[in-house]
This record gives structure tokens, sequence and C-alpha cells, in this order.
């Protein structure tokens, strides 16, 4: 084979547009995979423009977030200090079954005991349900209940005695990223507009050509312009799948809110509370928490649903007269394609999804390493990457729109036409309402998802389908005896090491103050 | 029940302690140790770093049995070992925050008074040494505890400087520990840390140079060379169990 290295082809300058979340964890995952080594090796630069807002929310992230800063080099000590980062161990949902007082359930980020050898899902609905599905195949729920860490100050740092992400503030996220990937990783990074796209005879983006005239030339462009889609949208005109006949929310109200004192407690999990015409997120970061309600516009005013978020926050004693509100506009869907010719979009460009179940920044992380991974080293491979990662998302953002509709369509809320429309069957998507007709007599496990490695696993399913009361069918001539024995077993596992964990583990402020003062060691 | 009183040269008169240790201080299979005596340690303990439950940072430690409350060096009653780590050496006796100052915005160095554990079996009335003379002057023994306790206060510093370095520089590393005795009873030991010597051997000239300007490579050959002993600490453990 000839060697292309320094062939016209060759992939070897990569330009990221924008310098939001997406941009930076893109620049760092590629940059750390592909490092810099003088004038040899991958190129990489980054440019964005000052004016661009940062859209940043107190945001949630899935555990994968953890490989990912990792592999870019960032000390977990450096990372929860600097973004007012706090631990997730999952969700937590109120109201969304019934509205009832007591309708709350678990979705925490470890699987059930046992779950990779045997589903734990027919054997729990055959008992006698004494504790909810979460509580019984899950030591988690427990932790977060008792608003645990998810570790201990010995523990190094990344690992965890339970799975967790973070909650962070993504306006403090995006600059400490843009450092480090700078700084270490030696990515270039050019403040300028985008005035004009150059394309080569076959569509290929061959260069940008900024505000001040400086020209930008790249083998493979990254559009990570956030709702602009400066390359993907505007530049290739590729058609936007709008998803909102199928997630009705549209509109958030966000706020900051400070904790009463230096000694309140923050959850571990986020908060999600339904409403009347959405769901209320509360997410606890290390020096306030982050409060929006997402509604749909269709359903309720701008007035009204204000006013049902400060009654919210008037439960929980929060002073609103003094909060400052921000409306946000939420456009749920996602591109035909990501990848096209030499371009290909990551994060908000590439497309949206209401907040539930925080799919954002795992989107963003999935996407990264998909390009890493699929990297080819001449631009006459560019086309099959493409179709590859454009199969690859395109399921994921359908999976992801169905996992989320699924939420809403097990409810059973009628005092509202919001949760009543959410169940009409014209609103959801084929694909779901066919696994929902084949969960009634399946319980869901791994080979009902056909990817290695799904946004949301077969346990996710589980906790929210079994979490809603979800029935699927007993069927005594498919049980087995000795399965159901070691389910039994991994269950009492889970509530032995609820047990055992909640003796050693510390309050997650208590370990949050302490990380901010100690540190925690990378062994 | 610890019980910590600060020392007062007038109710503490006629007080007298016991230089052996108690039992019930002795017994532990862990003692915290500083640098500073790390040159005796090395004739008798094997030192290892484990990290403090409270910070999560490394602290270098002696390591004296294979189970807990299990010190093969305390032998009926006595230490049978000819140097004492300071941590057990200033027993009954710690350091307290001076009264008043808590309020005043937390302890530091120089306001810190000694206070004496008087739940602790060391603290008898008839035998034992005296703490102050007549004239309410401290004994030389109170000298000497007092001195212990300021060596510790300032050794942990040094430690944690110490510590900190070889963690910054990766020289640290988890080692397992699992061994068999001779009545094939086994023991298995975590959280127990010890220098990296690979990573030593490839550290960089000037990184080299900074640990041997500030001590610290002395202190890491100690460690290293400590680790000897754990075939005497293994063989202490032996002839208590062939001796039954």
């Amino acid at each position: 084979m000839g060697d292309i290295t320094m062939g016209a082809d060759a992939v070897r300058r990569i330009v990221i547009v924008g310098g939001g979340t997406a941009g930076w964890i893109v620049a760092g995952v590629l940059a750390s995979r592909y490092p810099r080594r003088g004038e040899e090796g991958v190129a990489i630069t980054l440019v964005e423009s000052r004016q661009q807002p940062p859209i940043g929310v107190g945001e949630g992230t899935w555990p994968t977030i953890r490989a990912t800063l990792k592999q870019i080099g960032i000390s977990e000590t450096d990372f929860l200090r600097e973004c007012e980062a706090s631990f997730k161990q999952g969700s937590r949902f109120a109201g969304w079954v019934d509205g009832s007082d007591s309708d709350e359930y678990w979705h925490p980020f470890t699987l059930p005991a046992g779950y990779i050898e045997r589903n734990p899902a027919p054997h729990w609905l055959e008992g006698p349900r004494e504790r909810s599905f979460a509580d019984s195949v899950c030591f988690q729920s427990e932790l977060c209940a008792r608003g645990l860490a998810p570790k201990q100050i010995t523990t190094p740092e990344y690992s965890g005695l339970a799975n967790y992400a973070y909650h962070l503030d993504a306006g403090k996220f995006v600059p400490f990223l843009q450092k480090h990937c700078v700084d270490k990783l030696g990515v270039s990074h050019v403040y300028d507009e985008i005035a004009r796209v150059e394309s080569d005879a076959t569509g290929h983006i061959s260069h940008l050509v900024t505000r001040s005239g400086a020209a930008l030339a790249g083998d493979l462009f990254i559009d990570c312009s956030g709702f602009a889609s400066l390359l993907i949208g505007k530049h290739f005109e590729v058609p936007f799948v709008s998803q909102r006949d199928v997630l009705f929310v549209d509109k958030a109200w966000a706020v900051q809110v400070p904790y009463p004192d230096e000694t309140s407690p923050i959850a571990s999990t986020t908060l999600s509370t339904a409403r009347s015409s959405g769901w209320v997120w509360d997410i606890g970061l290390m020096s306030r928490r982050g409060v929006g309600y997402v509604y749909s516009s269709e359903h309720t005013s701008d007035e009204g649903a204000l006013a049902e978020l400060q009654s919210y926050l008037a439960e929980r004693d929060a002073q609103c007269a003094q909060l400052s509100f921000r409306n946000i506009k939420i456009n749920s869907g996602y591109r035909r394609q990501y990848w096209t010719h030499n371009c290909v979009a990551v994060g908000l460009s590439a497309g949206f999804l209401e907040p539930l179940e925080a799919s954002a920044i795992v989107m963003i992380e999935l996407s990264a390493k998909s390009i890493a991974n699929l990297l080819p080293s001449s631009k006459t491979a560019l086309q099959r990457a493409a179709r590859l990662f454009n199969e690859t998302f395109r399921y994921r953002w359908e999976r992801i729109v169905d996992f989320l509709k699924l939420h809403y369509v097990l409810s059973r809320r009628t005092d509202s036409p919001f949760w009543i429309d959410n169940r009409r069957s014209e609103s959801i998507p084929e694909s779901l309402r066919e696994s929902l007709e084949y969960w009634r007599y399946h319980s869901p496990w791994h080979d009902d998802f056909l990817q290695r490695e799904e946004v949301f696993s077969a346990a996710s399913y589980q906790y929210i389908l079994h979490g809603m009361g979800f029935e699927t069918q007993r069927a005594h001539w498919l049980a087995n005896d000795g399965e159901r024995a070691l389910v039994l077993q991994s269950m009492s596992e889970a509530a032995r090491q609820a047990q055992a964990l909640a003796a050693v583990l510390p309050t997650n402020r208590d370990l949050l103050t302490r990380v901010r003062r100690y540190g925690l060691q990378k062994i | 029940m610890v019980n910590l009183v600060a020392l007062d040269s007038r109710s503490h008169r006629n007080l007298r302690v016991s230089r052996h240790t108690s039992r019930e201080a002795a017994e532990v299979n862990v003692v915290s140790v500083i640098p500073r005596e790390f040159q005796r340690l090395v004739a008798h303990y094997p030192i290892f770093f484990t990290k403090s439950t409270e910070s999560g940072r490394f602290e270098p430690a002696a390591l004296l049995g294979f189970r807990q409350k299990e010190n093969l060096y305390f032998v009926d009653g006595r230490w049978d070992v000819a140097y004492v780590p300071l941590q057990m050496q200033r027993q009954p006796f710690a350091l307290i925050p001076r009264r008043g100052d808590v309020a005043a915005g937390g302890p530091v160095h120089n306001s810190l008074d000694v206070a004496i554990d008087m739940s602790s079996a060391q603290v008898q009335t008839d035998e034992g040494e005296r703490l102050f003379l007549e004239d309410g002057a401290p004994t030389r023994y109170l000298q000497s505890i007092s001195s212990i306790l300021s060596t510790l206060v300032s050794g942990s510093t040094e430690a944690y400087a110490f510590t900190g370095k070889l963690a910054e520089l990766n020289l640290l590393e988890p080692v397992g520990v699992n061994i068999e005795f001779v009545d094939h009873s086994e023991a298995k030991l975590q959280g127990l840390y010890w220098i990296a010597s690979a990573a030593l051997k490839a550290l960089p000239a000037a990184q080299l140079a900074e640990l041997r300007d500030r001590e610290f490579l002395e202190w890491m050959y100690f460690q290293m060379a400590s680790v000897a002993h754990m075939s005497s600490l293994v063989a202490r453990k032996n002839k208590l169990l062939t001796d039954g």
C-alpha cells in the first residue's frame, strides 16, 4: 500500500466550528486519541465567535462522562472543584404516574444485581412486590434516598462504590475544557466568525473564510455551532426532523436557586417532578441548585408556567422574589443526516431533545468517540464513515425519543390535557408502540436492543417500566426455578449491599466538601 | 471513651503515668508514623502508606499485624522491640486546641495544650512517672512527651508534603499482600501502598534532584528497605501460631 500521508487526500487537519460543550468535548477526545507530535500528527483547530452566548444551565450527565474526562486527561479533582460539579447517581421521578403524594420512583445508574447473567424483572413481577422494583433489585436507590455519595474520600479518582455521573455547571465546564485542550493537548483556538464556506468540485468543504479574512483549511469539519447549525444546516441544508408531535415540551423557565445554608444537603439524583404541562428539573450543584420547568406552550402560557415553577419553589421554601427567571426555547428533533461529505455535526447542530434523562452530553460524548473510532486516513474513505455514523446515530436519536416518550406514555395522569394528549396513539412512535406491545408478554433484556452501546440499556427501560407500574404478563410455564433462586439471592445481596454501603458512605455534601479541601487520589 | 483533659500543674501535681503502653492503645495492626523516625523504624518494622479516612491523603504507617487489633510487636503487655513508634510513645497524651481558641477560628500550632486521656489504663496515682515537680515545673518525662507531641505535629506536615509529592509524581502504587501462615490460615491485606520502583527508575533527573534535595529520596529508600521486615512479621505470627 502506498503512503498517503503527504497526499492531497490525507485527513490530517480537523476544524471544529463552535466552542460550546460539544466543540470542546470533541476537541478533547480527538486530541487525546490522536496526540499532536510537532508538525506530525493530526492538527486540530477550534474556531468560535465571541458573541455566542452560552446556553449553560445546570446539566446532568451519564456515567460515560467519567471515561470521557479520564481519556481527555482531566483530573477528577480539578473537574469537581472548577465546574461546580456534584455526584449524580440517577434520577428520581415524582408525580409522573398518577400525581398522588406517594407517587415516586427511582432510575439508578447501577444495573440490577446479577443483571448481566439473569433478568430479575419476571421474578420481581411474580413476587409479593413489597418493595419497589428499583429497591428490590439495586442497592443504589437506598443510598440516593439517604443523600449519600457514591464513593468515599479514599476511593480513587473516577472509581465508585456505586455507579455515578455528575451534575455540572456548563458555564464553567466549557472554559475548563477549553483551557485543558489548548494548554495540554495542543488544540489551536481561534476567535473569529465564519463569513463564508468554500467547497471543492466534489462538494467537500475546502476551507472556511472568517470575518477577519483568514482562510481555515481543513480535511474534516466538525459542526458544533449549536442551534445556528452553520455547516450541516445552513451550508449543506440537511433537513431537520422535528419531534414536536412526539415530545410536546418546547419551552422552559430556568432559574438558579441558592441553598438555604452551607450545610444543606446536595441531592445526588436529578429530581424530576411532573406538573400540569410538563415537568420540573431540580439539579443540585455544589453551591446552588439549577431548577427549571419544561412545558408545552400548546398546553399552557408562559405566565402560567412561570407561576407553576414559582409554586414549586415556594413549596420548597425558596425565596422567589430575588430570583431571575430565564426563558429558553426547545426545538426537539434531529437532522436527517449528521455526517455528509467531510462535515459531521455534533451537539445541538445535530439535534436536541428535551432534557428529560439528560441525553445531550452523552450524545456529544458518543459522537466524539465514534468520530475518533471511524476516522479514516484518506478523504476517499469518508463516505463509508459517514454512512456508518449516520446509521448509528439515527438509531440512537430514535431510541432516545422512544425512551423519553415512554415516561409520558406510561403515565396515568388525567388532570390536564398535556398528559392525556401524550397518550394519544398518533403521538407515539411506531417503534415504541411495537416494543410496548411486545413487553406485555416479555420482559425487556439484552437481546431487545441492537447496538453494542445503547444510550439507554434494557435496565433503564426496566427501571422506568416497572417503576411506573407497567405489567408484563406472568407466565408460569416459562419460569425456571433454578434461575429464580439465583435472582432472589441477588436481590438479598442488593439489600445487604445497601446496608453495608450506607454504613460507610459519607453524605454527598460531606464528600464534595472534602474533595474541595483535600482532593481525590489518582490511585 | 477517651476523656482528654488539658494538663494543669496544680490539679495534676501528683498524677503518675506508666511508661508502658496500655493494651488498649497498643492493640492495633497499623500505626501512623512520620518520616523523621523512618531511620529507626527501618530496623524493625515494614513501613507502607495508607490513606487517611478523613482526607484520603497518603500517610506513612508501620504494619504491626495481619488482623485488626493484632500487634505482633506487643508481647505479654510489653513492646518486644528496641524502638517504639512515636505515636505509641506519646500515649496517653495528645495535643488539644487551647480553650477559648476554638471559637476564635480553630486550632493553630502555637495554641495547643498538652492533654491527657484520663480514661487510659496508663494513668495511675501510686506508681509510674510524675508529670510535675513539687514546685509545679514539668518533669523530664513530661518535657520528653511535649517534645514528642510537637515532633509529631511537624512530622505530620512533613509527611503530607512527602506523600503529596509522591502521589503527584505517580511514585506510589497499591500493593496486595497475600500470606499463608504455618497453620495454612491466610491473610489478605488491602489499602496498602508503596513506592513504585519502576516509576522511580524512570523519573527524570530534575525531579529526582528535587526529591534528593528535600530528603524525600532518603525516606523513599528507607520505606523500600523496610518491606524486608514483612518476613520477620510473618515469623512472629508463625511463632505465635506454633507456640500456641
